[in-house]
């Protein structure tokens, strides 16, 4: 009973968490996009949940950032509204390393929000060669002394804005699937050893609810991907494998359904339920890692690395798969309690 | 005819303006995108909702059932 207090708990927690906590202030874009050497330029620079018209005693500072040693500090800075600054910049008259063009970060400094960074925001082309030595205007005004944002917040990423708090509930789906059928495969194998029906009852619950979360991971991802990636799909490989190990343990019920004596069907699907919980391991773990791709954990990184999760969203994270995964279990325990009933009430027990 | 014509061409004048002007400002990507949050939230609940009307169903006939043989 405590164990579906707490998945309860844990899940008000996190919706609430997960919608009330704000984003870091980001950069959204900039205005225009490119420039030439030597220019004098105004450039636009378009926040999200930014508070440009806001600071406190300290004045916003503005960078063009190429790299800890190159950046160019902003002339002016004006903010036209809380999310839309103009600032000003004498270009200098030639590139480090002597680039034909570079990409530039657009970096704002503000005293209580932070600093936020938009990559490769602008690129500066080199007008005329000009192999005079490096402009003094790059190394004039250092990046130091960013501030820090105070308080707790969410990542800002481009693209991705509020929905990155689908972390918490996409995510954990997949969480759940495997939980289930770990255990799903674990009363199968104690069912191969002690033929006792209510072991096969769990062993197909499991599988059940777990076929469930997996839908609904692969649905809820197709709603996020439908406005980040572009396409609900796309042949991603996890999309992909994810389906298929769905299918394989749809098999798994057509097996079961396939024969008449009960006690044939549980000892067959019992073992082809070790196969299909084997088959997770390269469709889900090893084929998504090996390939290019949009989720987090593809080419070769390991899935959720330090780089994929900040650790204010851990806070959330970590009790949103508690939460959810003990729901899974609850569902699952309903799905068992009513077969045993059944079996009960059709004699079959 | 000419009323659905009519119809056809008003609709246009008032959406079509609308959506030019802003590239893919749909609802959906409005705020941040915070709907696709919502929307995401909303097919997970339904979902696990959706099969525990199933269950719920199952039981009640499975209570009629055994009331029935009682």
């Amino acid at each position: 009973m405590w164990w579906k207090i707490t998945s309860v708990v844990l899940l008000v927690y996190t919706i609430i968490a997960g919608f009330l906590v704000p984003l870091k202030s980001g950069i959204e874009r900039v205005e225009p996009q490119a420039a030439q050497t030597g220019e004098q330029t105004t450039i636009r620079f378009f926040g999200y949940n930014t508070f440009f018209a806001r600071p406190s005693d300290e004045p916003l500072r503005v960078w063009l950032y190429y790299n800890d040693q190159y950046a160019l500090y902003a002339k002016t800075v004006r903010p036209l509204n809380d999310t839309i600054l103009e600032a000003t910049f004498s270009l200098p008259v030639n590139l480090p390393d002597g680039k034909p063009f570079v990409l530039l970060n657009a970096l704002v400094d503000h005293p209580t929000a932070g600093a936020s960074l938009l990559p490769a925001a602008l690129t500066l082309r080199q007008a005329d060669t000009l192999s005079a030595p490096l402009d003094p205007a790059w190394t004039q005004t250092p990046v130091e002394q960013l501030h820090v944002q105070k308080g707790f917040s969410f990542p800002y990423q481009n693209i991705l804005y509020e929905t990155i708090r689908n972390t918490y509930f996409h995510v954990p789906m997949w969480f759940v699937l495997l939980f289930l059928f770990a255990a799903s495969v674990w009363y199968s194998v104690k069912y191969l050893r002690r033929p006792e029906p209510d072991l096969d009852r769990y062993a197909a619950a499991y599988a059940e609810v777990g076929i469930l979360f997996g839908l609904l991971g692969l649905v809820s991802g197709m709603v996020w991907a439908n406005y980040t990636w572009g396409r609900p799909w796309s042949n991603d490989i996890k999309q992909l494998m994810t389906a298929v190990a769905l299918l394989v343990y749809m098999a798994y019920f057509i097996l079961r359904g396939s024969f008449s004596d009960p006690e044939k069907s549980a000892r067959l699907a019992a073992v082809y339920n070790i196969f299909a919980f084997a088959s997770l391991i390269p469709l889900l773990y090893i084929l998504p890692r090996m390939f290019d791709s949009l989720h987090p954990g593809a080419t070769g990184n390991p899935a959720f690395g330090t780089q994929d999760l900040d650790n204010t969203m851990r806070a959330v994270f970590y009790p949103a798969i508690i939460g959810w995964t003990l729901l899974g279990f609850w569902i699952a325990d309903l799905r068992t309690r009513y077969q045993r009933l059944h079996d009960r009430a059709m004699g079959v027990d | 005819m000419g009323r659905t014509i009519l119809t056809f061409v008003l609709l246009m004048g008032i959406s079509l303006p609308a959506a030019l002007a802003e590239g893919n400002r749909d609802f959906m990507r409005e705020t941040g995108k915070i709907y696709v949050v919502v929307a995401t939230l909303l097919v997970i609940f339904l979902g696990i909702v959706g099969y525990l009307v199933r269950l719920e169903r199952k039981l009640t006939r499975l209570e009629h059932q055994t009331k029935d043989d009682a």
